[in-house]
């Protein structure tokens, strides 16, 4: 038996989980879901400077996002674990727990790797409902979906994803990417030539968290605000410590620890590379380098070797 | 759910001035005690804690009291920065915040019954007076220890008090950069230093507090010695922002200076890229 | 303790960096609890003379008398800083075809003319300054934040990120990727990427990011446009720091 929704019908459902729930389409915005749980800039301390009184700030709401596609679903779940462990981050959870994550996907899905509830288009005018967990079940109105034993059901192929299959392999990347650097691959010093240290495809990325913490005082000097706001491994300062040591003077350092973190550290921290191939770096980078291009190159020579 | 980032309130009980720009401050719980572990200590030797001082930010700084008072810890600042000159400016009775004790510290179960060489320069001092305590106090676990510490100038050595008090249980040997006239110590991190040094080096470790004198001290002094890699521990130092392994700022390799650090064996840190 | 001195003063420019701090509004008020404006020719009537603790220079001086001027104050003040790009690259007086203007001056003046003005420069070229506030025109939240940073006793920091954070925040389409030209990846943020958000490309008012990789840029821009258009959108702002 699957549950299923009528293409139309979407939208009138959305306007009544709308009393319970902001409901936001992340569908064409530019920085990927974590910014509702890991926003670009917030505060997470007030402390009056008079009174000497700490505050923690809940900016906690509940939230339901709307997500298109089945890499960021996946990111989502990713995320989820990086911010549980080893200890849970309270700002992340404060918000995240009060969310529910609705995937509505216009390609055939064989298992939804995240999401609470993932609406899957089964043809031009229906989708089936996978439900993931309690939080999805309970966004589920009768008056909107109904039960059926053998809906119609067209193949919508997903666009083929080389770099996806990669990922499987996330050890080989691993051993590849470190080989590369300790064996001075040309691809490098290319790509210091290259890359901008914008720090745009840390923003895009669904699984980037690096952050920076910092005080900030009001203007009357009344109250303080301790804020984190994120930061990008690209950039400079980001591993320069207060006596003007830097542990990665230069673009190429910081252009390769970005992949470092991805594929290696990650990859030994928890048994997977940090990416889910959605190739929001690519289509995002000015500098138009491809990421998952540098990957083949590496993994090609690598095996090579 | 905790809340990892959220510090607790300490007073400021102690204020010493070490030289002219290191203070030593020690901080005392609002309400009762630090809280003791099943080893019957408050922290392990080589651990921090991210000391916040509301409107000028948060630091990482090596306690340097003996990991067995439960009343205070004690941190040296050295005037640097914003946050650590605005430290410098508060008196006796302030109120601070803290988070922590962080990281893992000095591995002391691996480390007792050996010799013990540890090496530290200036600033670098707390990670070790913490771990000469933890040895003074279990002395009867360990074997021939030995503690250089080396400055600029002989007014730059912190925590004079405690090195006279510490050399009558362990060996304290002090070398400056630029001696004045009464200068009797070394001067370098120097080679002859290890002719003060008898140590089985099959069976000793050393511990050092990066970066500064590690290098000379590898050269001149451990590897004649012939202490291997993997028993030589370092106190790492990096870029620290969270303290509890998200931030990504303290990363050697594939380790985190602030969960698996700070304190590495030399093997470890040795074949980090970065 | 009394409070610290405040006084701002301008050389050639649009004084459109001053009309910020004054939309600034009721915070001038709350920021007056905390420091004295005791000199500032087009926000108040009574003006004192100097020493003060912090002066605030708009424009640039392309003057002898307005160089004078400037060493003077430095001497007079414990803390100067540059307000927005005139003050901080020389900003739009310093856009000359050099070469076109002494055509010009034979033109209009005749073959004996001496010219009186000196070439436009950052106020750096003449005196030491402390800190820059960016911008053409500034943010006024980025006069507040390092007024407040003085305040409590820190040393400002510049940004240390790209206009494309902020770009990115505001939702905008990548103008590289959509092959217009832009100096936004070099450029320091603080803006808010508010020309991009407008249609406009990024000039490169807020100057170079620390660690820019200008060179890099070039080459995605050499691909994009011509020698005479990069050349364009440096003279702005960044004809010092292409090379």
């Amino acid at each position: 038996m699957e549950l299923i929704i009528e293409k139309k019908k979407i939208k009138e459902w959305l306007v009544v989980l709308g009393k319970d729930f902001k409901v936001v389409d992340t569908r064409k915005k530019v920085l990927p879901p974590k910014q509702y749980f890991f926003p670009v800039k917030e505060d997470l301390f007030s402390f009056d400077l008079k009174s000497k009184k700490l505050k923690t700030i809940d900016q906690s709401e509940n939230i339901l996002l709307l997500i298109s596609s089945l890499n960021k679903l996946e990111a989502m779940t990713q995320l989820d674990e990086i911010m549980e462990k080893p200890q849970k981050d309270f700002f992340y959870w404060q918000k995240r727990d009060k969310s529910v994550l609705v995937g509505i996907v216009d390609e055939s899905i064989k298992v939804p790797y995240g999401g609470d509830l993932v609406l899957e288009k089964i043809n031009q005018k229906e989708y089936r409902t996978w439900v993931l967990n309690s939080k999805g079940r309970n966004l589920l109105k009768d008056k909107f979906f109904k039960k059926v034993l053998k809906p119609r059901t067209i193949n919508y192929p997903s666009k083929p994803n080389i770099f996806k299959e990669k990922l499987l392999d996330s050890e080989l990347l691993a051993e590849a990417v470190e080989w590369s650097w300790q064996s001075n691959h040309k691809i490098w010093n290319e790509l210091a030539e290259k890359c901008l240290g914008c720090g745009i495809c840390t923003y895009v990325c669904p699984l980037c968290h690096c952050f920076s913490m910092e005080d900030q005082v009001s203007l009357d000097n009344s109250k303080c605000f301790r804020c984190r706001q994120w930061d990008a491994c690209t950039l400079p300062r980001f591993s320069q410590i207060a006596g003007g040591h830097n542990f990665h003077k230069t673009i190429k350092e910081r252009y390769y620890n970005w992949y470092y973190h991805k594929f290696v550290r990650a990859y030994r921290q928890y048994g997977k590379a940090q990416c889910v191939a959605c190739g929001a770096c690519k289509d995002n980078c000015p500098a138009g380098i491809k990421i998952g291009e540098v990957l083949k190159e590496i993994v090609k020579d690598y095996k090579k070797r | 759910m905790k809340n990892i980032y959220k510090p607790f309130k300490v007073e400021i009980v102690k204020i010493e001035e070490h030289s002219s720009d290191v203070k030593l401050f020690r901080l005392q719980k609002e309400k009762g005690h630090f809280s003791v572990n099943d080893q019957g200590i408050v922290f392990n030797p080589g651990q921090f804690v991210l000391v916040s001082n509301f409107g000028y930010g948060e630091a990482p700084f090596g306690i340097a009291s003996s990991p067995f008072e439960a009343r205070y810890v004690d941190i040296l600042v050295r005037r640097a920065g914003c946050l650590t000159k605005a430290l410098h400016q508060l008196k006796k009775g302030d109120q601070l915040f803290l988070r922590g004790p962080y990281g893992n510290g000095f591995p002391i179960d691996f480390m007792s019954g050996k010799d013990v060489i540890m090496v530290t320069g200036g600033c670098g001092i707390p990670p070790m007076a913490a771990l000469t305590e933890y040895i003074i106090e279990k002395k009867w676990k360990f074997g021939r220890v030995y503690l250089i510490y080396g400055a600029r100038t002989p007014a730059d050595l912190l925590m004079k008090d405690n090195l006279e008090k510490w050399d009558k249980d362990i060996k304290v040997i002090l070398t400056v950069d630029q001696p004045d006239k009464n200068w009797k110590g070394h001067v370098g991190m120097v080679s002859k230093i290890v002719k003060e040094i008898k140590v089985d080096p099959l069976d000793a470790v050393a511990a050092m507090c990066g970066p500064g004198p590690m290098m000379d001290a590898l050269e001149y002094i451990l590897r004649p010695l012939g202490v291997s890699d993997r028993r030589i521990f370092v106190n790492m130092e990096r870029k620290m922002q969270c303290g509890v392994g998200k931030c990504q700022h303290c990363t050697v390799g594939d380790k985190f200076v602030c969960q698996d650090g700070p304190v590495f064996n030399f093997d470890e840190i040795d074949k980090a890229w970065d | 303790m009394s409070k610290p001195k405040i006084a701002i003063f301008e050389f050639t420019d649009c004084e459109g960096c001053e009309v910020e701090i004054v939309s600034l509004r009721e915070k001038l008020l709350v920021l007056e609890k905390r420091v004295d404006i005791v000199n500032w020719r087009l926000g108040q009537e009574n003006n004192q003379p100097g020493p003060y603790d912090v002066t605030i220079i708009e424009g640039t001086p392309i003057t002898q008398d307005e160089v004078d001027r400037l060493k003077k104050l430095r001497e007079e003040s414990k803390v100067l800083i540059g307000l927005g790009a005139c003050a901080c690259l020389g900003g739009i007086p310093a856009i000359i075809d050099t070469k076109k203007r002494k055509e010009f001056y034979k033109k209009i003046y005749g073959e004996k003319y001496k010219p009186r003005g000196i070439d436009a420069m950052p106020l750096a070229a003449y005196v030491k300054v402390d800190f820059l506030i960016h911008g053409c025109p500034v943010n006024n939240q980025e006069v507040v934040r390092i007024i407040s940073e003085l305040l409590a006793g820190r040393t400002p920091q510049y940004r240390g990120y790209s206009v494309c954070f902020e770009c990115k925040q505001a939702g905008n389409e990548c103008r590289l990727l959509n092959k217009k030209p832009c100096l936004g990846p070099i450029t320091q943020g603080g803006c808010n990427a508010v020309c991009i958000s407008g249609g406009s490309p990024c000039y490169g008012c807020f100057g170079n990011r620390e660690g820019a990789e200008v060179k890099n840029l070039l080459k995605i821009l050499n691909k994009i446009t011509d020698q005479k258009e990069i050349d364009r959108y440096f003279s702005m702002f960044l004809n010092r720091t292409k090379n």
